[in-house]
C-alpha cells in the first residue's frame, strides 16, 4: 500500500515566514486542443482494455514534443497516412489477440452485439456511445458475422473499428460550447485519469462521471484523491517526470564506445530508472520536498551505475538504494547520469547543453537560439587550452556569443567534473578541473555546492508548477492562465513543495476543469 | 511472374546492348511510364570550397566531394550558388524549412513547425492518387523526415529496411500478371474504416479550427488506406521491371557504436527502386540524415554536427563525410538506372532533388546551398550540366521549376519576400 501524505505532511522547516495565498484567481484558458494519445498512453489504455497478455505494437506514429513535453506535442500532432496504416494494423492485431485469449467479452453470438458494443465502447471511448454509434458498429459486426460465417471474425473487425476510431485515439476536452466553459463529466474523468495514471479511466471513475459527481468540488476531490492513492499513480508520476526531463530520449543515447568504454546500450534506460525511482520514493511515496530532488544524497543504482559512479553496488539484481558522500562529489538530479549523459555530446561533455537544460527546462528561462551565421568553432584541446573552461572561453569573450553563453556556460562548467556519460573526473588533459561557477549571483566551488544553489533558486518551484500545468492541460498555458499559475506556485510553496499536493491543487483549479474558447481561422 | 518476363528482363539487365547507343536525351517523354519525384536529403551541408564544380553548362568537371557521382555525371545537373532566402533564426531548421517548404519556420526553437506542405507533398497531392502509396518516407539514420503535409503534420520515415520490405513486398504484394489479392478480410477492413470515417466526420463538427485541420489530415490517411485496400483487389500494374524485391537483413546492428549507414542505404535504395518500378508510389522523401544530425559516421571521431563546429581548419572529417554521403547518393541513382524501363531506365522518369539545409555547417550558411538534380523528369529537366548563379539567386526558383516539371500547375513558390513566380529557365527543357 502506498503511503501518501496529501496535505497532511509535516510543516516545511525552511519555508520562512508563514505564507498565505489569496482566493483562486479567475482564469481564461487558452483554446483547447484535441489530444492524441501518446504512445505510452495508448499502450496503457490497451492493457486496461484487453488485459496484460496482449503483445503491444512496436510501430506506431511517433510522439512529438513541444517544449520537451510529449503531452503538449500530442495537442498539435496530426496522424500521417502511414500512421493511419499503423493504427489499423495494431487495432486488428490487438483485437485478434484479445478474441483468441478470451479477454474481450462473453458475447458469443449476434444476439448480444449491441450490449458488447455499448459496454466495450464506453470503456474504450471513455464515454457512453450514442444509439447511432452503437447501431453503426453493430451493423458492421452483424454483416461480417453473416459474410464470414464466423462470429469471432466479426468481433475482431468490430473491435478494431473501435480501436482505430478517433474517439479512442484522441481525447476531446473541449466542453460543450465553442465559447469555452466547463468540461463535461466524462471529459474531466479522462483528463484526470490520464494526468494522474497516464491511462484510461477505470469503471468507478466512469460511473462517477455518469452520476454527475465530477461537476462538484467534493466529487472531483474524492476521485482525485482515490486516483492519487492508487498504485497506478506511480505510472502517472513517472511519466510526468519522464516528459519533464525528456528522459524518453535516453532510449537513443548516442555515445562513442571508443571514447566512453563504460557506455553501452543499457546505460540510458538504467540511468532513467535511477531518476524515476528517486522521484517515485522521495516525491510520491514520501511526499517529500520537490526541491530535494536536486540535493538528494540518496539514490538508486544498479551494478552498472554503481561502477560508473564508483559507489557500493547493490547486493541484488536491479536498482538498490545508495547514499552519496560529500567525497563522491555528486548528489541530486544534476549528478544523475540521466541528465549528465543526456545533455552531453557523443564524445564529450557539453557545458552549454547542460547549462541550457538547467536554464530552460528546470528554471523556465528563455534563451534565444544561437545566431544563424557565426563561426562556432571552439579550439581543440592542447597545452594552451587543456580544459573545457579554457576552450569555450571564447564564448564569453566574443560579445556576440556572450549575451547568451554567459547565461549557460558558467552553470554548465560547474558540472565539468562529470564527463560525457556522468563519470567523475578530477582532471582533464592533466589539468585540475575548476568547477566553480555561479547562477544568478549565487556562487559555488564544487558540484556538491552547486546542487544547493539550484535547489534554492526562486524560479525552481514556479517553473515546475507551470510545466506540470501544461502537461495536465495538454497545451502551453496562455496569458489568461498566468495568475492561476502564480497562485498554484504559492500553494506549492505552502505545501512544502509536495508534488502530490500540487497535482491535487491543479486538478481542483478552474484551469483544469474548464476549456477555453475554440480557435478560429 | 511469367518465365517469359523473367527472360526479357534478364536480357535487358545482362545484355547492355539494348540501351547502348541510344541518344542520351532521347526520352522527351516517358511514354506509358509514370513520372516520379523524390527528395534525397542529408543533414549539415558540405565543405563549399570542395563542392562547387569547375566549368559550366555542359562543359564541366566534378569537384572533389562530387567525384563519387562520376558514373552518373551525364544524368545529373549540379545547381550551385543559390541561396535559401529566409531569416536564419533557428540554425539548421530555418534552412530546412526554407529549402523544402519555400517559407520560414513558424514558431520558436522549441515549438517550431512549418507554414505549409513540403515540396514532395505538394507534388504527391497532384500525382499520388494513382498509386498504392501517395508517398513513401524512408530514413537511413532517423525516423523523422522533412516531409510535411502541413503544419505539425510530419510524415515519419521508416528506418528499418526489413519493416519496409514487409510493408511493400510482404503478404499483400502481387507481381504483374498474378492478379489482385483475393481475401475477404479486405472487405471487413474497409467496412471498419467506413465506421472510422463516420466517427471522424462527427467529431470534426465539435472542434475548433486547428483541430479540424488535424482531423482532415487523419481522414486523408484513412481514405488513402481504403483506396489502397480497394486497389489491392485489382490487377497490379503491368510493368515489366517489377518483381518482388529481395528481402534485406532483419537487422543492421551498430558497429563500434556507429550505424551501418552504407549498408542500410543500399538495402533501402534497392527496395525503393523496386517500389518505384512497381509503381507502388511516385513520390518519396529519402533522409540519409537529419538537420543537426550528430550521428557517428564510420571512422569519424565525433558526431557529424559536432565536427562541423569543432573540427578545425579545413575540416577533413566533415569533407570525408560529405564524400561518403555522395557515394551513397550515387549508389541510389545507379540502382534507379539499373532498372530498364521501355528503351531507357527508371532514372529517366525520375526527378531527384538531392540537397542539404545549409552549405557550410560551421556558420550555418544559407548561401551556396548544395543541390544536385538527378534524372530527367522524362525530358523536362536538363541533365549533365553545371548551372551556377553568381547573384545568390533564390533557390525557390529551382524548386518551382521542379514542381512544374512534375506537372503541377503551381503559380508561385514561397511566401512574402521570398515568393517566386518564375522557375529557373536554365534547368528547364
Amino acid at each position: 500500500m502506498l503511503l501518501l501524505l496529501l496535505a497532511c505532511k509535516d510543516a516545511p522547516t525552511d519555508a520562512g515566514p508563514t505564507l498565505t495565498n489569496g482566493p483562486v484567481p479567475e482564469v481564461t484558458p487558452a483554446a483547447p486542443t484535441l489530444r492524441r494519445l501518446t504512445t505510452s498512453q495508448y499502450h496503457n489504455a490497451i492493457v486496461d482494455l484487453l488485459g496484460p497478455d496482449v503483445l503491444l505494437p512496436t510501430s506506431l506514429e511517433p510522439d512529438i514534443q513541444v517544449e520537451g513535453l510529449l503531452s503538449v506535442g500530442a495537442g498539435v500532432a496530426s496522424v500521417s497516412s502511414w500512421g493511419v496504416e499503423r493504427y489499423e494494423s495494431a487495432a486488428i492485431s490487438l483485437a485478434e489477440q484479445a478474441v483468441e485469449q478470451g479477454t474481450l467479452t462473453d458475447c458469443d453470438s449476434t444476439a448480444c452485439v449491441d450490449d458488447f458494443v455499448a459496454d466495450f465502447g464506453r470503456r474504450a471511448w471513455r464515454r457512453p456511445l450514442t444509439e447511432d454509434e452503437v447501431s453503426t458498429l453493430a451493423e458492421v459486426i452483424d454483416w461480417i458475422a453473416d459474410d464470414s460465417g464466423d462470429f469471432e471474425t466479426s468481433l475482431v473487425y468490430g473491435t478494431a473499428a473501435m480501436l482505430q476510431s478517433p474517439h479512442f485515439l484522441y481525447r476531446k476536452e473541449h466542453g460543450s460550447s465553442d465559447q469555452g466553459g466547463p468540461l463535461s463529466d466524462f471529459e474531466l474523468a479522462t483528463r484526470l485519469s490520464f494526468f494522474v495514471w497516464n491511462t484510461t479511466p477505470d469503471e468507478e471513475l466512469l460511473d462517477a462521471a455518469e452520476a454527475g459527481e465530477l461537476s462538484t468540488d467534493a466529487g472531483l476531490e474524492e476521485q482525485a484523491r482515490r486516483l492519487m492513492e492508487d498504485e497506478r499513480a506511480v505510472d502517472g508520476v513517472r511519466n510526468l517526470f519522464t516528459e519533464l526531463y525528456t528522459l524518453y530520449a535516453l532510449d537513443d543515447l548516442d555515445k562513442d564506445p571508443l571514447v566512453f568504454t563504460h557506455a553501452s546500450a543499457d546505460l540510458g534506460p538504467a540511468a532513467r530508472e535511477e531518476t524515476l525511482l528517486l522521484v517515485e520514493n522521495l516525491l510520491l511515496h514520501e511526499g517529500g520536498d520537490f526541491r530535494d530532488l536536486f540535493t538528494s544524497e540518496r539514490s538508486y543504482v544498479d551494478r552498472r551505475l554503481a561502477s560508473l559512479y564508483r559507489v557500493g553496488a547493490p547486493s541484488e539484481e536491479g536498482h538498490g538504494e545508495v547514499w552519496f558522500e560529500r567525497s563522491d562529489g555528486r548528489r541530486g538530479l544534476l549528478g544523475h547520469a540521466s541528465v549528465l549523459a543526456q545533455y552531453s555530446h557523443a564524445t564529450g561533455s557539453s557545458p552549454t547543453l547542460r547549462g541550457k537544460f538547467l536554464r530552460t527546462t528546470v528554471l523556465c528561462h528563455t534563451i534565444p537560439p544561437p545566431p544563424g551565421d557565426v563561426d562556432t568553432t571552439i579550439p581543440e584541446a592542447d597545452n594552451s587550452s587543456p580544459t573545457m573552461r579554457d576552450r569555450i572561453a571564447i564564448h564569453l569573450e566574443d560579445p556576440a556569443c556572450a549575451s547568451c553563453h554567459s547565461l549557460l556556460d558558467p552553470i554548465g562548467l560547474g558540472l565539468e567534473n562529470f564527463d560525457g556519460i556522468g563519470r567523475w573526473r578530477d582532471t582533464e588533459n592533466g589539468e585540475t578541473i575548476d568547477a566553480s561557477g555561479d547562477l544568478d549571483g549565487a556562487a559555488w566551488e564544487t558540484p556538491w555546492e552547486m546542487a544547493a544553489t539550484v535547489r534554492n533558486h526562486p524560479d525552481l518551484g514556479p517553473c515546475f508548477t507551470t510545466r506540470l500545468y501544461d502537461y495536465a492541460v495538454g497545451r502551453p498555458s496562455g496569458e489568461g492562465e498566468e495568475d492561476l499559475e502564480d497562485w498554484l506556485a504559492v500553494e506549492f510553496e505552502i505545501s512544502g513543495y509536495a508534488v502530490p499536493d500540487l497535482m491535487l491543487s491543479t486538478v481542483m483549479s478552474p484551469g483544469f476543469r474548464n476549456a477555453g474558447a475554440f480557435d478560429v481561422e | 511472374m511469367s518465365s517469359r518476363r523473367r527472360f526479357l528482363r534478364g536480357m535487358l539487365a545482362g545484355g547492355g546492348l539494348v540501351t547502348l547507343g541510344l541518344p542520351r536525351f532521347a526520352h522527351a517523354d516517358c511514354g506509358a511510364f509514370p513520372q516520379r519525384f523524390g527528395v534525397w536529403f542529408w543533414g549539415n551541408g558540405n565543405r563549399p570550397d570542395k563542392w562547387t564544380p569547375t566549368g559550366e553548362g555542359a562543359d564541366w568537371s566534378l569537384s572533389e566531394e562530387l567525384a563519387p557521382l562520376a558514373a552518373v555525371k551525364d544524368e545529373i545537373t549540379v545547381v550551385s550558388g543559390f541561396s535559401i532566402k529566409v531569416p536564419n533564426l533557428i540554425p539548421h531548421y530555418s534552412g530546412a524549412c526554407g529549402l523544402l517548404t519555400g517559407q520560414p519556420e513558424d514558431g520558436p526553437e522549441d515549438a517550431w513547425t512549418v507554414f505549409g506542405p513540403s515540396i514532395d507533398q505538394v507534388i504527391a497531392a497532384e500525382v499520388g492518387d494513382a498509386t498504392l502509396y501517395r508517398s513513401l518516407e524512408v530514413g537511413i539514420t532517423t525516423t523523422t523526415s522533412f516531409s510535411y503535409s502541413g503544419p505539425n503534420a510530419n510524415n515519419p520515415a521508416e528506418m528499418n529496411p526489413f519493416a519496409l520490405y514487409e510493408r511493400l513486398f510482404g503478404d499483400t504484394f502481387r507481381e504483374p500478371g498474378e492478379g489482385g489479392l483475393v481475401d475477404p478480410s479486405l472487405g471487413y477492413r474497409r467496412s471498419a474504416l467506413d465506421a472510422v470515417m463516420g466517427d471522424l466526420d462527427s467529431l470534426h463538427g465539435e472542434l475548433g479550427y486547428s483541430d479540424r485541420i488535424r482531423l482532415e489530415q487523419h481522414l486523408d490517411g484513412v481514405r488513402d488506406l481504403e483506396t489502397r485496400l480497394a486497389k489491392l483487389q485489382e490487377d497490379p500494374p503491368e510493368l515489366e521491371a517489377c518483381s518482388r524485391a529481395e528481402a534485406p537483413e532483419v537487422e543492421y546492428p551498430e558497429i563500434d557504436g556507429r550505424p551501418q549507414i552504407a549498408e542500410v542505404n543500399r538495402a533501402m535504395s534497392r527496395l525503393l527502386a523496386m517500389a518505384l518500378a512497381c509503381d507502388q508510389t511516385r513520390v518519396f522523401s529519402y533522409t540519409l540524415s537529419n538537420p543537426l544530425s550528430n550521428e557517428l559516421w564510420p571512422d569519424a571521431d565525433d558526431g557529424h554536427h559536432n565536427l562541423t563546429h569543432h573540427e578545425p581548419d579545413d575540416q577533413p572529417q566533415v569533407d570525408a563525410i560529405t564524400t561518403y554521403n555522395m557515394t551513397e547518393l550515387a549508389y541510389f541513382l545507379e540502382e534507379l538506372r539499373a532498372i530498364p524501363e521501355g528503351d531507357g531506365t527508371l532514372l529517366d522518369s525520375c526527378l531527384v532533388m538531392a540537397c542539404s539545409e545549409v552549405s557550410e555547417g560551421r556558420t550555418h550558411s544559407l548561401d551556396e546551398i548544395p543541390l544536385v538534380l538527378a534524372g530527367g523528369a522524362c525530358g523536362k529537366i536538363v541533365q549533365g550540366q553545371h548551372v551556377r548563379s553568381y547573384t545568390q539567386e533564390n533557390v525557390n526558383r529551382v524548386s518551382l521549376s521542379l514542381i512544374r516539371a512534375m506537372g503541377v500547375n503551381q503559380a508561385s513558390w514561397g511566401a512574402g519576400d521570398n515568393e517566386v513566380t518564375d522557375g529557373l529557365g536554365d534547368i528547364e527543357l
